[in-house]
């Protein structure tokens, strides 16, 4: 884990400005510009795959990658409660409180 | 969900009426935002630059997506190209939700675009393109952008500072990719989408140890490249 930077820590505040851009212009893409261009269809679906590729692409090393390495981790069996109670349970707490209960029981029960 | 909900009067304020929609799904938001206050301390940011993230950033995924990457030291573009990738579903919503702000002023479209989140714009997107009155629009839009902000930044703050209340060996990044997952599984019930994701994950493992981090990238492209190629070689199978 990261050495906190202290409570009056500032060295990332430029990067979060920086990113204020990225967010702000993918949301006002068609609010602040172009209100009458139309995207073509190919382009929209393009679009719509993307959360898809970048979740999966940033996920996947936490769950299977131990010091550069595959390996078998507790958090993939988490990972698996996780999406399970997300996907049967409506309950917005469920998927953070059993995820975070699963990891913790298989680190305490499997140390090391 | 239809544009004229049960309950609406023409006499009930816009407030009101957006408010009473926007309930139920942005209550939603509540256990998002502590997950991400505690995940950004769980990183090492201060209190301060947490707080700064939520205000300045204000995209969840964003923000829990690019975090590994800032802490690991990745070059300034590897981090703001990944941002705008997650952020690119914004794009599909700013085009459908456009013609809500015509006639709006550039201000107004300005503070539209920091505003627009997913919730807002799955429960209001329809019944503000359905409502024939700008300012009735406006107003809705402003209050439920509003409300969204502040319990967003509020629960965040929770977290920021209920971070340091938990125990100090709970590991609590993996928060984030709770929260990360939990976006992931309504995605993947389309076939399409479960190549997509699949594809970049596996990519993304294999080219971990690319320069730069810049293997995020590298594994974003292939699952694009892979999740098209899918759809049209089914749609190319149905035709036939």
């Amino acid at each position: 884990m990261a050495e906190a930077h202290g409570v009056w820590g500032w060295g990332y505040l430029p990067i979060f400005l920086l990113l204020f851009w990225a967010t702000w212009l993918t949301r006002g893409a068609f609010l602040l510009f172009g209100e009458k261009v139309r995207l073509p269809q190919s382009v929209q679906m393009w679009l719509r795959y993307a959360p898809a590729a970048a979740l999966g692409a940033l996920v996947a090393p936490d769950l299977f990658l131990a010091g550069g390495e595959v390996a078998f981790k507790p958090e993939l069996v988490a990972a698996v409660v996780v999406m399970v109670s997300a996907a049967f349970w409506r309950n917005p707490w469920a998927p953070f409180a059993l995820g975070m209960l699963t990891l913790v029981a298989l680190q305490n029960a499997f140390p090391g | 969900m239809s544009t004229q909900p049960p309950g609406a009067t023409p006499e009930e304020p816009a407030w009101r009426e957006a408010l009473r929609l926007m309930m139920p799904l942005s209550l939603g938001l509540i256990p998002w935002s502590i997950a991400t206050g505690l995940t950004m301390r769980a990183y090492g940011l201060s209190e301060g630059e947490a707080a700064a993230m939520n205000l300045f950033v204000y995209a969840a995924t964003a923000q829990l997506g690019t975090l590994p990457l800032i802490v690991a030291g990745a070059p300034i573009a590897i981090v703001w190209l990944t941002a705008a990738v997650l952020n690119l579903r914004f794009v599909i919503y700013s085009a459908a939700i456009s013609p809500a702000f015509h006639h709006q002023s550039w201000a107004r479209r300005a503070l539209g675009s920091y505003w627009l989140v997913d919730a807002l714009f799955i429960v209001l997107g329809p019944r503000l393109t359905a409502e024939p009155d700008p300012e009735r629009r406006w107003r809705m839009f402003f209050a439920a952008g509003l409300w969204c902000w502040w319990l967003w930044q509020l629960f965040g703050l929770v977290g920021i500072f209920g971070a340091e209340w938990l125990p100090r060996d709970w590991p609590l990044t993996f928060m984030g990719t709770i929260a990360l997952l939990v976006l992931l599984v309504p995605l993947v019930k389309e076939a399409a989408m479960r190549v997509t994701a699949l594809t970049s994950a596996t990519v993304a493992i294999l080219a971990y140890d690319l320069p730069l981090k810049s293997g995020v990238v590298v594994a974003v492209l292939a699952g694009l490249a892979a999740g098209g190629a899918w759809t049209w070689w089914h749609a190319r199978r149905q035709g036939a």
